[in-house]
C-alpha cells in the first residue's frame, strides 16, 4: 500500500497583500495513505477548506507541494485533476435530472453512450436513487441531494475524493445515517477520501485518521481514540470532547507513572511525554466521564472534597457541576444513573479519578476557544 | 511577497493551460480597447491636441467664447429642472404603487414605464403636434422651442428612470417601520416625514443622478425642440456635421463627459455604500390601513396627471399619423402610412438588419464578460470591467463623435476603415448596450453559488464547457433580458448613431428625424408608431420564450 498516495508539504496559503495579509494554511505537512479515510477537523478559519481547495486546485498554493499518486499538481488545473469533491451545499446543476448530474463528468470523457448509460444506471443502484433519475434537483429531499452529488464525484473514479463539509446542511438525524453511509461507500470502494468538517462527533466517527486543525497550523494527526486519549495540547484536549483541566506540578517521575500534586492532593497519571520534568508545571486532562463520585463520607485521601452545584438528568446519563472545596468547577457524567446514587443539589461528595485515563499535558494558558 | 508572485504566476499557467479561456481574455481585451477605450482616448487627443502639440488652447478657446459657454449652462440647467420634476413625479408614482391602495396599479405601472421602450424624441413629436405652431392646445405654453418644451418633453421621457429606482427602494423599506411609527403614536404624515423620507434619501438623490444623466446625454428631444436654447449634445453635433470643426467639437463633448462622468460614479458611490434599507430577502406585503384623504388626494392627483399626459402625448401622435395634413386637414387616412413606407423601408430594413444582428452578440458577450469577470482570475479583470462598463456612463454624442474620430482612416489597431459601413454602426451598438447587459449577468451570478460551477470543472469540464453547460443555462433569464435590451436601444438608439450612419446603412430614427426636419411630422409619427409596434412585438415575443424555458428554471429552492 502507498504511505503517501496523498502528500501535502509545506502548503500554504496567503490571501489579501502584504498589510493585511491572512495566513489560512501556514506551511502544513500531511501524508494520506491509500484507501484512508482522513477528516482535516477545526473550528472556521483554521484552514482546513482552504487546503481541500488547494488539493482540488480551486485555490492556487502561496507555497508548497500536492502529490496525488506520485504526481506533483501544481502545473495541472483542477478539470484535470484525479479528485473529485463533494460540495457543502451539493452544488447540483440546477437544469439538469439526476441522471444528466451523474453522467455530466463521464459525457465529457471519450465514452460511448451505452458505456455512459451503463456506469451511470451502475451508481444510481449503488447510491439507492433508482427511480430518481429523471427527477429535477429540486424535487430531492436534502438527503437525496446530497447522495446524487456523491455520485457525481464517485463514478469519475478519482484517485482521492474530497468532502467538503458534505452534512452540514442536513438535519441532525439524517446527518447521523449518511455519514455512515457515506463511511461505508468510502470502505467498499476502497477509496482514497480527505473529509473537512467542523463537527468533532461526525470526525470521530468516520475517520481513519483526524488531523486537528487551529489558525492554519496542524495540531496533531492520529486516530480517533488517540486523539480523544492523548491530545497532544491543550486546544486539542478542549476541541474533541468535553474536558476539565486541573493545574499541577510535578512531584516525581517513578515506575512508568507521574506523581503530580495537585489541589493538595498527590495523584499519579500514567506516563507518556519525555518533555515533561520533574517540577514543571503541568495541567491534568480529566474527561467528564473518568470522575468518580461518592458519598462524602467515603471518601480517602485522594479524593477531593466538593459540593454538588447543579445536577441534570439526561436519561442515559446524570451531568453534574460540582465545585471543589477551593472554588474549582468540574463537569462530570454519570453514566447508568439507574444503577447510581443521584446526588441533589447541595449535597456534599467527594471526588475521585479513574486513573488509567487521566493524561497529562505541559502547562498552557486557557485557548480562547474554551 | 514573493509568495504573491508565484501564485500569480500559478493563476497565470492555469489560464495558460485553457486556450480558450486565454484566447477570449485576449481577444475581449483587444475588441474593448478598439470599440471602447480608442474612441474616447481620440476625443480627449482631438481637442487636447493643437496645431500638433499638447495644449488646452481649445478648451480656453471654447470657454471664453459664450457661444460656447451658453450650451453648458443651457445643458446643466435643463439637466437640474428635469431631475428635479421627473425624481417628483417618480416618487409620488413608485409611493402610490407600492404604498396605497390605489386601483389599476399594473395600468398606472404600464403607462409610467412606456416612455421607455420607445424612441426618445417621440415625445417631443407629441409636444409638436400637440402645443406647436399648428397644434392642438397651440399657444397654451408659449414658445415649445426652448427650455419650457425641452422640460416637460424630458421629464415625461426620463420619469420612467426615477420611478423605477424608487419602487426598488420603497419596496424594499420594511412596512413594519411604519407600523412601528404609527404604533408609537406618530400621524401618516409624521411617519413619512421621519420614516420613509429619510430611508429613501439616498435612492432619491440616486434617482435624481440617473435623471440628471439621461437629461444631459439627450440628443434627440433637443435635435427638434431646442431652439435657440442651444445645448451640448446637440452644439457638439452642428460643430462636427455642421461646421467640419473637429476639435471644437471634441471639446464640446468633453464638456458633456465631464459632468456625466462625475454623476454617474457620484450615484455608484451612493449606492455602493451600505444604505439603511432594510433587504429581507423577501418583499414584504405592505399592511395597508386606510390612508387619509388628504394623503390619497394629492399623490392621486400628481399620479393622475402624469398618466394623463404621457397618455395625451402618445395619442396625439397616434392620431397625428392618420390625418392627412396635421392642423389643417383632419381627414382620416393612411396615406402617411404609405408614404413613410415608401420612402423608409430602406431604413427600417437596415435596422432591423443591424439590431438583428447586434442583439445576439450583444447578449452572449455580455454574459461572458460577467462570468469571466466574477468567475475568473486574471490579471487586469477589473481593468476588463471598467473599461467594459465605460460607455454606461459615457454620453452617446461623445461615443460617436469617437467612433468617427477613431475609424474615418486605418491604424495599428483596426487596420481597415470602418467609417460608412455597416461595421461601425454594428460595434457601436453592441459596445454602447454591452455595460446593461453585463450588469444583468453580474447580479444573476451573483445570485448563483460558484460551487456549481466549481463541481462542473471538477468533473473534467472545462471553462468553455462550464460556461456553455451550467452556466448559460442557469443564468438564462438574465440573457433574455439583456437580448430584450440590446434589441430597444439598438431600434431607438440615435445620439450616438446620427454620426456613423451613411448613405448606404440608415436607420429609422434618423429617417424619423428626417420626417421632422422637413416638418413631415404625420410621416413622423407614422413611422414612429412602427417603430413602436416593432418593438412592442420584439418584447413579446422575447417575453414568451423566457417565460417557455424559464418554465421550472426557478432555482430558489435549491439552497445556498
Amino acid at each position: 500500500m502507498n504511505e503517501q498516495f496523498l502528500k501535502i508539504s509545506d502548503l500554504t496559503k496567503v490571501f489579501g497583500k502584504q498589510s493585511n495579509a491572512f495566513t489560512a494554511v501556514d506551511h502544513i505537512d500531511l501524508d494520506v495513505k491509500e484507501g484512508e479515510l482522513v477528516t482535516l477537523l477545526g473550528p472556521s478559519g483554521c484552514g482546513k477548506t482552504t487546503t481541500l481547495r488547494m488539493i482540488a486546485g480551486f485555490h492556487t498554493p502561496s507555497s508548497g507541494h500536492v502529490y496525488i499518486d506520485g504526481v506533483e499538481m501544481e502545473n495541472i488545473p483542477p478539470n484535470k485533476r484525479p479528485t473529485a469533491m463533494v460540495f457543502q451545499n451539493y452544488a447540483l446543476f440546477p437544469h439538469m435530472s439526476v441522471k444528466k448530474n451523474i453522467s455530466y463528468g463521464l459525457e465529457l470523457r471519450k465514452l460511448t453512450k451505452e458505456q455512459v448509460d451503463e456506469q451511470v444506471t451502475k451508481m444510481i443502484n449503488t447510491i439507492g436513487l433508482s427511480g430518481l433519475e429523471g427527477r429535477q434537483p429540486r424535487e430531492l429531499s436534502g438527503g437525496q441531494q446530497q447522495r446524487v452529488s456523491l455520485a457525481r464525484a464517485m463514478i469519475l473514479e478519482p484517485k482521492v475524493l474530497l468532502f467538503d463539509e458534505p452534512l452540514s446542511n442536513l438535519d441532525a438525524k439524517l446527518r447521523v445515517s449518511t455519514r455512515l453511509e457515506i463511511r461505508r461507500i468510502q470502505q467498499r470502494a476502497g477509496i482514497t477520501s480527505v473529509y473537512v468538517t467542523h463537527d468533532q462527533e461526525e470526525a470521530m466517527t468516520i475517520s481513519d485518521r483526524i488531523v486537528i486543525m487551529n489558525k492554519g497550523l496542524i495540531q496533531q494527526v492520529a486516530s480517533p481514540s488517540e486523539i480523544y486519549s492523548h491530545p497532544i495540547n491543550r486546544f486539542v484536549a478542549g476541541f474533541i470532547g468535553k474536558v476539565n483541566f486541573l493545574d499541577g506540578i510535578v512531584e516525581d517521575i517513578k515506575d512508568d507513572k507521574f506523581v503530580i500534586k495537585t489541589h493538595n492532593r498527590i495523584i499519579t497519571a500514567p506516563y507518556w511525554n519525555k518533555k515533561i520534568n520533574k517540577d514543571d508545571r503541568v495541567l491534568f486532562v480529566i474527561r467528564p466521564e473518568s470522575i468518580i463520585v461518592k458519598d462524602a463520607e467515603k471518601g480517602d485521601k485522594k479524593s477531593l472534597e466538593a459540593t454538588i452545584l447543579d445536577a441534570v438528568y439526561f436519561g442515559s446519563q446524570m451531568v453534574y457541576d460540582i465545585k471543589l472545596d477551593d472554588g474549582k468547577i468540574l463537569s462530570v457524567e454519570i453514566a447508568d444513573p439507574q444503577d447510581n446514587v443521584k446526588y441533589s443539589v447541595g449535597s456534599k461528595v467527594s471526588v475521585a479519578f479513574k486513573q488509567k485515563s487521566l493524561h497529562v499535558l505541559p502547562y498552557e494558558e486557557r485557548g480562547e476557544n474554551e | 511577497m514573493s509568495n504573491k508572485r508565484s501564485e500569480a504566476i500559478g493563476d497565470l499557467k492555469k489560464i495558460a493551460k485553457e486556450p480558450f479561456l486565454l484566447v477570449s481574455i485576449i481577444v475581449i481585451f483587444y475588441l474593448l480597447i478598439v470599440f471602447v477605450i480608442f474612441p474616447i482616448f481620440q476625443v480627449f487627443k482631438t481637442s487636447l491636441v493643437y496645431e500638433g502639440h499638447f495644449s488646452f488652447q481649445n478648451i480656453k478657446d471654447v470657454l471664453s467664447q459664450p457661444y460656447y459657454i451658453k450650451p453648458l449652462f443651457n445643458s446643466l440647467i435643463l439637466g437640474i429642472l428635469v431631475a428635479t420634476i421627473g425624481t417628483f413625479f417618480g416618487f409620488v408614482f413608485a409611493y402610490a404603487i407600492t404604498r396605497t391602495p390605489m386601483k389599476g396599479k399594473g395600468v398606472f405601472r404600464l403607462i409610467a414605464t412606456f416612455p421607455m421602450v420607445s424612441p426618445p424624441f417621440v415625445v417631443a413629436l407629441a409636444c409638436i403636434l400637440l402645443f406647436g405652431r399648428a397644434g392642438l392646445l397651440g399657444g397654451w405654453i408659449g414658445n415649445i422651442y426652448g427650455v419650457t418644451g425641452l422640460t416637460i418633453v424630458e421629464v415625461i421621457a426620463y420619469t420612467p428612470t426615477a420611478f423605477l429606482a424608487l419602487v426598488g427602494i420603497l419596496q424594499a423599506i420594511d412596512p413594519a417601520l411604519e407600523e412601528a411609527g404609527s404604533d408609537c403614536g406618530a400621524s401618516r404624515l409624521r411617519v413619512f416625514r421621519t420614516i420613509i423620507l429619510p430611508l429613501s434619501t439616498p435612492g432619491l438623490v440616486s434617482a435624481w443622478l440617473l435623471v440628471f444623466i439621461q437629461s444631459l446625454a439627450d440628443f434627440g428631444n433637443p435635435m427638434i425642440l431646442s431652439g435657440n436654447f442651444s445645448v451640448l449634445s446637440v452644439q457638439a453635433y452642428l460643430q462636427i456635421t455642421g461646421m467640419y470643426d473637429l476639435p471644437r467639437g471634441a471639446t464640446l463633448a468633453i464638456m458633456l463627459l465631464v459632468p456625466t462622468v462625475v454623476a454617474f460614479y457620484l450615484q455608484r458611490y451612493l449606492l455602493s455604500k451600505k444604505s439603511y434599507v432594510t433587504v429581507t430577502g423577501k418583499p414584504t406585503a405592505s399592511t395597508i390601513k386606510n390612508l387619509e384623504w388628504y394623503v390619497k388626494l394629492p399623490i392621486y392627483f400628481f399620479c393622475f396627471f402624469f398618466a394623463f399626459v404621457v397618455v395625451l402625448f402618445y395619442g396625439m401622435v397616434v392620431w397625428g399619423s392618420f390625418q392627412k395634413l396635421w392642423g389643417v386637414d383632419s381627414t382620416f387616412t393612411f396615406q402617411n402610412y404609405i408614404q413613410m413606407w415608401n420612402s423608409g423601408k430602406e431604413y427600417i430594413k437596415d435596422s432591423l438588419i443591424i439590431a438583428l444582428i447586434v442583439t445576439p452578440i450583444t447578449g452572449i458577450l455580455s454574459m461572458f464578460i460577467a462570468y469571466i469577470t466574477t468567475r475568473k482570475q486574471f490579471i487586469g479583470k477589473n481593468l476588463m470591467e471598467i473599461s467594459a462598463m465605460l460607455t454606461f456612463a459615457v454620453p452617446g454624442t461623445v461615443v460617436g463623435i469617437g467612433y468617427i474620430l477613431a475609424f474615418n482612416s486605418p491604424s495599428i489597431l483596426m487596420p481597415v476603415t470602418l467609417t460608412g459601413s455597416a461595421a461601425i454602426i454594428i460595434t457601436l451598438l453592441i459596445f454602447r448596450n454591452l455595460p446593461v447587459g453585463i450588469r444583468n449577468g453580474i447580479a444573476a451570478l451573483n445570485q448563483i453559488d460558484p460551487s456549481i460551477e466549481e463541481a462542473s470543472i471538477d468533473c473534467g469540464a472545462d471553462s468553455g464547457t462550464t460556461f456553455r453547460k451550467i452556466t448559460l443555462p442557469m443564468i438564462t433569464p438574465a440573457l433574455f433580458s439583456s437580448l430584450a435590451n440590446s434589441f430597444v436601444r439598438s431600434m431607438t438608439a440615435i445620439s450616438a448613431i446620427i454620426f456613423v450612419v451613411s448613405g448606404k446603412w440608415n436607420l429609422i430614427t434618423v429617417a424619423i428625424l428626417g420626417f421632422v426636419d422637413n416638418s413631415q411630422y404625420a410621416q413622423a409619427a407614422a413611422m414612429s408608431l412602427l417603430l413602436v409596434g416593432i418593438v412592442v412585438i420584439a418584447l413579446g415575443v422575447i417575453q414568451l420564450i423566457t417565460n417557455t424555458i424559464g418554465k421550472g428554471m426557478n432555482f430558489s429552492n435549491i439552497e445556498k
